[in-house]
């Protein structure tokens, strides 16, 4: 099972010249005195300048690998880390302490920095709806959401910690039972979490994404319509503000029944080589030093994690009353599928799917499994999340020279199976033969959605192609047609999935009209990417 | 059963603080351990910075010794640590050192240093508390936090925002000490001593019957923290640097907080109280010798003035009470001299078995 987030690749590249897969089995790079091999998440990547004078100062470099929480939990768990990894560094060590094999391989950790998941507003929304230097609770939130008062973004909740965050934050909150959540307690306020998600308009695989995803509606940028505000770190909301870019700054919501936040433990793992334990050791004292802390501080808007460190006026002056966190996995499994088969907002998703000639062999038999891969036959610990839920909407439109027929599921909210057989099914019988005609299918897609109810589902298409259109409209001939779109259609995203000889530059133009984003599954697993892709659907 | 005992005999102590550096160790640095024999040990986190501290490094170095330490938790230490590597264990408990002891066919540990758990906690948590009776000046001179009392608000699920006239802190969270993971951490494993003795009516837990007794507002004392942090450094930090909003009552070894206070670095602010409980209960830090000169390690803790002085230094109390408490007057601090009606700590295998009932919940 590969894992690469391809959008901060680049980066991780220059930070380390690092390998992109977190749980492939070779190693990522040799163990090495002075080097730490880290699997991260991918925020950590704007600590660069702070970990590259760290690496002067402390002779110990950083080699990041960068993967979602859940996702490297489950590399943890599985033994995939063992000798590839000396030390993992998530935002907070909560899912990894919770699953038995992940936990036992932790060793000595460290927090360096903090950040609470809160709501970010408009500026002039918040002041429309009384919420300015006023404490604010969950229930409130969840109430004006409920009435559609206000929309907002929030990453997927097994995809990215600052979604999982406030998933468990508002969860709680609303319980109101004053200790941890649990499974038992989720049932009691699904309702009022119904009503808190209905007004979430966007979603993502990461913060990063999101936050400049909101950015780029909030200019106009992107089409669709403008988004009111976003659940995320503290520090992802500060930056945005600190950005200069955003027609107004956001207001940032602290609310008043308490948080959930952010501590970034670096942590060695249990076996990693003595030397790298060593490393280890150099490099969070370092970090942790008042200079060091003060410098993350300004850079990354985190707050500090050791005491003796005033705090800039940005973060203000209140008290954050920091919620419990559920300590087992079985809460956090009740929380994340309630959430998914049952409370959030359901996605209706029209996979736009290359069968022609050039797929055969190999590609269809990987492209197969890929979408096989999401109805559930793959039950570990991210494909269980991963796979298509309850109440969702999936259409299948294969094409070749010409745009297929297309087949749509529906899957129900409980006996979810038969369906889901249905699906697999179908994507086992997919064959391949023909041209390729990539946007006249895609204008197909875009038909059929314009067929369907407006009726408050997340949509948007995957488009999957292993070549160059030689058929039917041009990527000209799209766009312009595009133009001319109802703006409910306009706001579509679509994700593009590069894969063998697709076309780079064309995928990415689409992608970036449509507000979508590209996933490069090139040189790596289409099973992940397709995995990846569902985070923002 | 209750008993008087004198903490001042104590031997020696450490503090904590994050994770471990062993100053001496890099080969970057010349001075202290220059030439000296490498002794590795393995311990709780809250002595890592007392072995990192130059100054004790020197002392060692003297002795021709370079003490090399890794942090465990103690229950890891007796139980899942590689200790073939080690020269010494140094755990936080006598149950844990009794259990290595008698694995490893070990003749003499050592007590250097000991420190009583206590409550860290904000002066206006402490007014809130006075008022609801659970807080109040003890049988020594100095407040507690009455262990009882507090059970019977625990019992009750009582949240902070219902306790009767709470206008400084009225959060709807539960009224609950933080502590460290009961499955890995000797503090927890303390606090569960500590509040067994006093759910048994005062007796130290030594029956099926009792164990039975105890066990479901143990549990619900864990769980309902949710999430807890493996070592003892983690919620102290938290406590420290986040504040009262996320860490009104933290369980910590007092020598955590003498440690901050002795190092004048202002981490400890004026508004930081600390309250012990009632009854007290003294975690005992001893070194098991495993090979080479891990013994006479344990032997220097226990006999050099030096290092008894720096032990003093980092919060712990030693067999020395006088340096101890001379030590804190002349930084203009204080510390209870004795302290009154100890609970007992249960033999390690009734709190093993404890520990790991409680470690079924987290499924």
């Amino acid at each position: 099972m590969k894992r690469v987030i391809a959008t901060v690749l680049a980066v991780a590249a220059v930070l380390s010249g690092c390998s992109s897969d977190a749980g492939d089995e070779k190693p990522a790079s040799q163990a090495e005195a002075g080097k730490l091999r880290v699997l991260a998440g991918s925020e950590l990547a704007d600590l660069k300048p702070v970990l590259e004078q760290a690496a002067q100062a402390t002779g110990v470099r950083v080699e990041f690998t960068f993967s979602g929480t859940i996702e490297g939990s489950e590399v943890l768990a599985s033994g995939k880390a063992d000798g590839r990894y000396d030390a993992v560094w998530f935002s907070a060590n909560r899912y990894p302490q919770a699953i038995p094999d992940a936990a036992r391989r932790l060793g000595a950790q460290a927090k360096v920095m903090t950040s609470p998941v809160v709501l970010g507003l408009a500026r002039s929304k918040a002041t429309e709806l009384g919420w300015v230097d006023k404490p604010v609770s969950w229930s409130d939130i969840a109430k004006a959401a409920a009435d559609k008062r206000f929309s907002y973004g929030m990453t997927d909740p097994s995809a990215s910690n600052s979604g999982f965050s406030a998933l468990v934050g508002v969860a709680s909150a609303l319980a109101g039972t004053g200790s941890a959540i649990s499974a038992t307690e989720v049932g009691a306020v699904k309702p009022q979490l119904k009503g808190f998600f209905s007004a979430q308009a966007m979603s993502a695989g990461s913060s990063g994404w999101l936050s400049e995803a909101y950015q780029r509606r909030a200019t106009g940028e992107d089409p669709g319509a403008k988004i009111d505000g976003l659940i995320n770190y503290e520090s992802v909301l500060l930056s945005l503000n600190a950005g200069g870019k955003l027609p107004e700054p956001l207001a940032l919501i602290y609310p008043s029944d308490g948080v959930v936040t952010a501590d970034y433990p670096l942590t060695a793992l249990k076996d990693a080589p003595e030397h790298a334990r060593a490393d280890h050791k150099k490099l969070t004292e370092y970090l942790r030093t008042p200079a060091v802390q003060r410098d993350i501080m300004s850079r990354t808007h985190r707050r500090p994690a050791v005491p003796g460190v005033e705090l800039d006026k940005d973060f203000g002056t209140r008290t954050l009353v920091e919620l419990p966190f559920p300590a087992t996995e079985q809460a956090f499994d009740a929380l994340l599928m309630a959430y998914f088969d049952e409370i959030r907002r359901p996605s209706r998703t029209v996979y736009v799917l290359d069968v022609s000639g050039s797929m055969a062999g190999e590609r269809i038999e990987k492209l197969r499994a890929a979408l096989v891969g999401l109805t559930g036959a793959s039950n570990d610990l991210v494909g269980r999340y991963r796979r298509f839920h309850g109440r969702e909407e999936v259409t299948f439109l294969p094409f070749s020279g010409e745009p297929g027929q297309p087949i749509t599921f529906s899957v129900p909210e409980v006996d979810q199976r038969a369906e889901l057989d249905r699906i697999k099914q179908t994507a086992e019988d997919l064959d391949s033969g023909g041209g390729t005609a990539i946007y006249s299918s895609l204008e197909r897609a875009y038909q059929h959605l314009g067929a369907q109810p407006d009726d408050g589902r997340f949509t948007s298409i995957v488009l999957m192609t292993d070549g160059e259109n030689n058929s039917g409209t041009d990527l000209a001939g799209f766009q312009q047609a595009r133009e001319k779109l109802p703006e409910r259609l306009k706001g579509v995203p679509v994700f593009t999935v590069l894969f063998g000889e697709g076309n780079k530059d064309e995928m990415a133009d689409v992608a970036r009209r449509t507000g979508g984003k590209v996933f490069d599954a090139r040189d790596t697993d289409l099973q992940h990417v397709f995995r990846e892709i569902r985070g923002y659907q | 059963m209750k008993r008087r005992i004198s903490i001042g005999l104590a031997v020696v102590l450490l503090a904590a603080v994050v994770v471990a550096i062993v100053f001496g160790s890099g080969d970057d640095d010349p001075v202290p351990g220059q030439g000296a024999q490498v002794v590795r040990g393995v311990g709780g986190s809250e002595k890592a910075a007392f072995f990192a501290d130059a100054r004790v490094v020197e002392v060692f170095g003297r002795h021709g010794l370079r003490v090399e330490f890794d942090s465990a938790g103690s229950r890891q230490i007796a139980t899942t640590v590689d200790l073939a590597q080690y020269d010494f264990a140094f755990p936080s408990s006598r149950p844990a050192a009794q259990r290595i002891k008698q694995d490893k066919k070990v003749n003499k540990v050592y007590t250097p240093f000991r420190s009583p758990m206590a409550v860290a906690t904000f002066a206006p948590i402490v007014d809130l508390l006075t008022s609801q009776g659970v807080v109040h000046k003890g049988l020594g001179e100095y407040q507690v936090l009455d262990i009882a009392k507090y059970l019977e608000l625990t019992g009750k699920g009582t949240r902070w925002d219902q306790l009767p006239g709470n206008t400084a802190y009225p959060v709807r969270k539960n009224v609950l000490i933080t502590t460290t993971d009961p499955r890995n951490s000797n503090s927890a494993a303390m606090y569960l001593a500590l509040v067994s003795h006093v759910l048994n009516d005062n007796q130290v837990v030594a029956t099926p019957e009792a164990e039975a007794k105890v066990l479901p507002a143990a549990v619900k004392l864990f769980i309902d923290q949710g999430y807890t942090q493996s070592s003892s450094e983690g919620p102290f930090e938290d406590y420290l640097a986040a504040g009262m909003g996320k860490a009104p009552l933290v369980f910590i070894y007092e020598s955590q907080f003498l440690d901050r206070q002795l190092r004048g670095d202002g981490s400890i602010r004026p508004d930081m109280k600390l309250l012990y409980p009632q009854p007290t209960l003294l975690s005992e830090h001893t070194l098991v010798p495993l090979k080479g000169e891990g013994g006479r390690v344990g032997e220097l803790l226990s006999t050099d003035p030096d290092l008894k002085r720096l032990a003093a230094e980092f919060g712990f109390r030693t067999d020395d009470p006088k340096a101890f408490l001379d030590l804190l007057a002349d930084r203009k601090l204080s510390a209870p001299a004795d302290l009154l009606s100890q609970a007992e700590v249960p033999s390690y295998e009734t709190l093993e078995r404890l520990l790991n009932e409680i470690a079924k919940y987290y499924r």
